[in-house]
């Protein structure tokens, strides 16, 4: 079975570097260069935030931007060319394309967002300022935020044309940062709608939890612990998507 | 430890699922098994916005391929016939029926490493080259590097492809986009390849060289089932030829079992006026057209046929094609659809 979803994994990350997606990066770097040479000047005493926060950002905006790109169109793309009528008919199992997708577009991720983050450490560094270790566990949460909405977007992707996935995984991302406000909502309000809010919260995945940009501008550290769970959180959202991406293209007539 | 579905012990220390595969491996091997066997399979599409189930596009589908043997399905559009491939790749559900491969029942991940598949125009990934598809799909079917290696080199020679092996398919003709894709098919050595509509795309060569891969692997002993709409391809590869109308089987025709030539035509250059009449008399023939300075002469009997080459040959008129009438597989499908009109015709509604 590892051999299978490894092959597929493979070949989707092939495509991906073949598709030029990495020429992001070079956006990223240029964001970042605009970040230090134009808007660090313009707030004084605080080069450091302005390219933490700019930086962490941008990276997290386009590692969504390959993710809708690319994870929502996958598997919809694949039915519409057929290329999946050939991969399907050798043996190997939907649910194994479907983790084998997921594996390459999260190798992609991965190596953008360590490119990214290298570029962004450097530009921390040449900033006034310490480079702390929250920077590189904020790089790491958003990788976490990217593999999750990756599962989703695949998720998407396997019930929806790929316009529509990505319009839906767009809004997951913003559903997912604002879900907190639900929380806060049903802890102010009471009755069915306290109810409704709550179970919303529950079934909305939570993406603020990656989200240390504001600990990181202001030189808070990042608990280990955070991480940690965080870590399992995005195993168990990724896990649970791809799931019901299972379910959903198992019954998938092709 | 018990296998699934088997009342026999595994030996101590094999696991069960290694025991499974060892007896798939046995029963892939049976030669009492056929290559692919459908009973009763039937299959009808969910339509609208409720999922209410449509017109049967398969319809109680009783069809056995040997080992060895060419099966070709035939039929109109919506005859069925890729409806029918699909339900046996396992890339649509059946309402009903049963499919076995080599054996194996055809919903099981290992009953499709027994198969090679080409799909009606196929497409693949454009920004990969011939080799790195290939081994990219002989790494699905769990080829080591070795081996993928050699079958990539075999395969991409086998459909003429060797020298375009490094170019990336989107700089592919469509007809070479088919050659690969026969390659991807070949790739895994199936006992039992399936082509819908091999030939379409391909000029005249590519065809002929796919009839000679198909007759190749048919001597190696792997059976083929193909869906075709071009008669003459189909007549010069397959060994029976199933016949889809309105996702039911109409019938089966045994090519190996064909019947004598009911005439026979050939297409000469016009005689000289003085020896038409008596000539054409003396040797029994009927001209059928006369256009062009050419005519296309019919005759009942071989023996007169026979005669009538020779004077042809002594008078230096030039022959240019002979033909047995009645004999073709067009023929038979046209005198059975008459045949079917008239019947209609008769019956009250």
């Amino acid at each position: 079975m590892l051999n299978r979803v490894l092959a597929v994994a493979h070949g989707t990350f092939r495509e991906t570097v073949r598709d030029r997606l990495f020429y992001l990066v070079g956006l990223f770097g240029l964001i970042l260069v605009a970040a230090t040479s134009v808007l660090a000047p313009l707030t004084v005493g605080a080069q450091a935030k302005i390219v933490a926060d700019v930086g962490l950002a941008a990276m997290a905006l386009l590692g969504l931007l390959v993710v809708l790109l690319v994870g929502a169109s996958m598997v919809r793309r694949e039915m519409e060319h057929r290329t999946l009528n050939t991969i399907l008919t050798k043996p190997v199992g939907r649910g194994e394309y479907l983790l084998g997708k997921f594996c390459g577009l999260a190798l992609t991720l991965a190596c953008m967002v360590a490119l990214m983050g290298a570029l962004y450490v450097v530009a921390v560094a040449l900033s006034p300022g310490d480079l702390a270790w929250s920077h590189l566990g904020a790089v790491y949460l958003t990788f976490l935020e990217l593999l999750v909405l990756n599962a989703i977007a695949i998720l998407f992707s396997t019930v929806a044309g790929p316009a529509l996935a990505a319009v839906l995984a767009a809004a997951m991302f913003a559903i997912g940062h604002l879900s907190r406000s639900l929380h806060e909502f049903a802890a102010m309000t009471g009755g069915p709608a306290q109810h409704l809010a709550r179970l919303a919260y529950r079934v909305l995945p939570d993406l603020e939890v990656f989200n240390v940009r504001a600990e990181v501008v202001h030189g808070d550290p990042v608990a280990a612990g955070h991480l940690a769970l965080a870590t399992i959180y995005a195993v168990g959202w990724a896990a649970a998507a791809l799931l019901l991406a299972r379910i959903f293209f198992g019954r998938k007539e092709l | 430890m018990v296998p699934r579905g088997c009342g026999k012990t595994a030996p101590a220390g094999f696991p069960a699922d290694c025991v499974t595969m060892v007896q798939n491996e046995l029963t892939r091997n049976e030669p009492t098994a056929p290559a692919l066997l459908i009973r009763g399979l039937s299959k009808s599409y969910r339509q609208g916005f409720w999922g209410k189930r449509g017109k049967p596009a398969v319809c109680d589908l009783e069809l056995t391929v040997g080992r060895g043997e060419v099966v070709a399905l035939l039929g109109h559009n919506g005859a069925g016939k890729t409806t029918t491939l699909k339900a046996v790749l396992g890339l649509v559900r059946p309402d009903g029926g049963r499919i076995e491969i080599c054996g194996l029942d055809a919903s099981r991940p290992a009953a499709r490493a027994c198969v090679g598949y080409l799909p009606e125009s196929p497409q693949f990934h454009q920004n990969l080259t011939a080799t790195e598809l290939l081994d990219f799909y002989g790494k699905l079917l769990g080829l080591d590097r070795t081996r993928r290696r050699e079958r990539i080199a075999d395969c991409l020679q086998m459909v003429g492809m060797d020298d375009a092996r490094n170019r990336r398919l989107s700089e592919c003709s469509k007809g070479m986009r088919q050659r690969v894709g026969l390659a991807q098919a070949l790739l895994g050595e199936p006992d039992l390849l399936i082509l819908d509509e091999p030939q379409s795309g391909l000029d005249p060569l590519g065809r002929r060289e796919v009839k000679e891969i198909l007759l190749a692997q048919r001597a190696r002993g792997v059976a083929v089932l193909f869906s075709s709409h071009i008669v003459p391809d189909v007549e010069a590869v397959a060994d029976r030829v199933a016949v889809l109308e309105r996702g039911r089987l109409a019938e089966i025709k045994d090519l190996q079992r064909r019947g004598p030539a009911r005439g026979f035509k050939a297409l000469i250059a016009a005689p000289p006026a003085r020896l038409a009449t008596t000539w054409l008399a003396a040797h029994d023939l009927r001209v059928a057209i006369r256009a062009d300075g050419r005519w296309l002469v019919e005759t009942a009997a071989a023996g007169a046929l026979g005669r009538f080459l020779s004077a042809c040959d002594s008078h230096r008129i030039a022959v240019y094609d002979v033909q047995a009438a009645g004999t073709g597989l067009e023929d038979e499908l046209t005198a059975d659809r008459e045949a079917v009109a008239r019947e209609t015709a008769v019956a009250p509604c």
